[in-house]
């Protein structure tokens, strides 16, 4: 369906060009086209051009990583909502969460959404972890992707971690309070973890600052980096296949 | 190896003067980077410790007075012989009992948490409520099975801040206080008169003492 500009109708072809400039190629109608409708569009060249039958299965995979992903995105845009009333002030912080649920519309869905999404998260990354390490395919070649995934489930925990204190009720105080306390008991470098960690000695402003800025900005950061070089590598390494 | 431009190899030596200049560059470009990313993480890292703290500060008053807690003073003791008042958003509770005045930095020893007041601290914990009467608020008239329990974990402790039951591995400490002028308690949570290691249950003997104001100097283990 590659268009052909049409000289008769300028409007037209104004049309066609810029479709073609975005859509180099139609719908596949046949294997080669299909692989370069792949290769030349952006979101789809993250996946590979050629795929086992039996890989695509999806009692295989159970799409863990896929789910993962997804939900980092759901959490994202949710969470950009959430940005635009959350101020993290220990004076406002816990109001703001609250006007989030009764005041804005669909505010409550939205906070909802992305708790829901976190707790599930967690769990889908263990799980596509778990999944991973059963079908043994963190084996070379995949064993620099196995390295890096270990990196984004800790990027997980702590998005997860980084969260909790955000909308400043008892919990949250009192969660981070014990988290940090055990961060204190790693030999030597565990005060000053703490410290680094909360911009002082107690959960108060600084902790909430700081946790902020790594929950909003920081770990999802150098999370999407990861799941870039994450998705490059089982780009060109493939899929393990049938067992 | 002649490096000198007058002076220039010609052939396999000027390869060999080339490439060694290359590599001398690249030494120094290498460490002049590693350098500066070294110095310059050093930098972000002192970047995250700020100079000042925003703590609240070790030294508070109290709102509540020395009259407050004893109920006033005849001859030399208090009218109400057992009292606890606490501040618990600055997280110190002070202890009236037989032998005088102490105050304990309510900081979990687990992990950090709060511990609430309970009047009868040894509900559900196995240990009879007499130990804990025996450990009360110690007077000869009134011995009170009240005490501390932890909401975090459930570490319980006896009013002397003795650690019984739960995951909490010693005794929370006990912090200096004196009486102001105008009759209230310095609370200095930054310098500790009792602190106890774990299994260690002695009742820790430092006192303000009711009858002069003044603390009786016996600090335990700090």
């Amino acid at each position: 369906m590659s268009a052909t500009p049409d000289q008769a109708n300028p409007v037209r072809a104004f049309v066609a060009q810029l479709w073609g400039s975005v859509f180099r190629h139609g719908l596949p109608t046949n294997d080669k086209v299909a692989a370069r409708t792949a290769l030349t569009n952006f979101f789809l060249h993250i996946h590979p051009v050629r795929v086992k039958k039996s890989a695509v299965r999806v009692s295989y995979t159970l799409c863990l990583g896929g789910l993962s992903f997804f939900l980092f995105i759901l959490l994202t845009i949710t969470g950009l909502f959430l940005m635009f009333y959350y101020i993290p002030s220990v004076d406002t912080a816990y109001q703001n969460v609250s006007d989030l649920q009764f005041v804005a519309v669909f505010g409550d869905i939205i906070r909802n959404m992305h708790r829901w999404a976190a707790h599930a998260m967690v769990i889908t990354v263990w799980l596509h972890m778990a999944r991973v390490f059963y079908q043994g395919a963190y084996k070379p070649p995949r064993e620099f992707n196995w390295v890096i995934g270990t990196f984004l489930l800790l990027i997980t925990l702590l998005l997860s971690f980084s969260g909790y204190l955000l909308p400043w009720d008892q919990l949250a105080i009192w969660a981070i309070t014990v988290g940090t306390n055990m961060a204190k008991y790693a030999p030597i470098v565990g005060p000053y973890t703490r410290y680094l960690l909360l911009g002082g000695d107690q959960v108060a402003q600084g902790a909430l600052i700081r946790f902020y800025v790594l929950h909003v900005i920081a770990l999802p950061l150098v999370g999407f980096l990861l799941m870039v070089v994450h998705f490059w590598r089982v780009r060109k390494d493939g899929f393990t296949g049938g067992l | 190896m002649a490096l000198n431009p007058y002076e220039t190899p010609r052939g396999k030596m000027r390869a060999r003067a080339e490439a060694t200049r290359r590599q001398f560059l690249m030494i120094m470009g290498g460490l002049a980077a590693a350098g500066a990313s070294l110095f310059g993480g050093i930098e972000v890292l002192k970047f995250m410790f700020p100079q000042a703290s925003g703590n609240a500060p070790a030294l508070f008053k109290t709102s509540f007075t020395f009259a407050a807690l004893t109920g006033g003073v005849v001859s030399g003791k208090a009218v109400t012989p057992v009292n606890v008042l606490s501040e618990t958003d600055k997280r110190v509770t002070v202890v009236l009992d037989d032998a005088g005045i102490y105050a304990v930095y309510l900081v979990c020893t687990h992990l950090g948490c709060t511990p609430n007041y309970v009047t009868d601290v040894t509900t559900g914990s196995g240990v009879a409520p007499t130990v804990a009467e025996a450990r009360g608020v110690r007077t000869a008239s009134q011995r009170l099975p009240n005490g501390w329990a932890c909401p975090c974990h459930g570490s319980r402790y006896f009013i002397d801040s003795t650690n019984f039951y739960g995951p909490a591995p010693r005794p929370m400490d006990w912090v200096n206080i004196e009486v102001t002028p105008d009759g209230f308690f310095a609370v200095d949570r930054g310098t500790l008169v009792a602190t106890r290691g774990p299994g260690d249950n002695t009742p820790p003997p430092w006192r303000l003492l009711v009858s002069t104001q003044k603390s009786n100097g016996k600090t335990y283990g700090v």
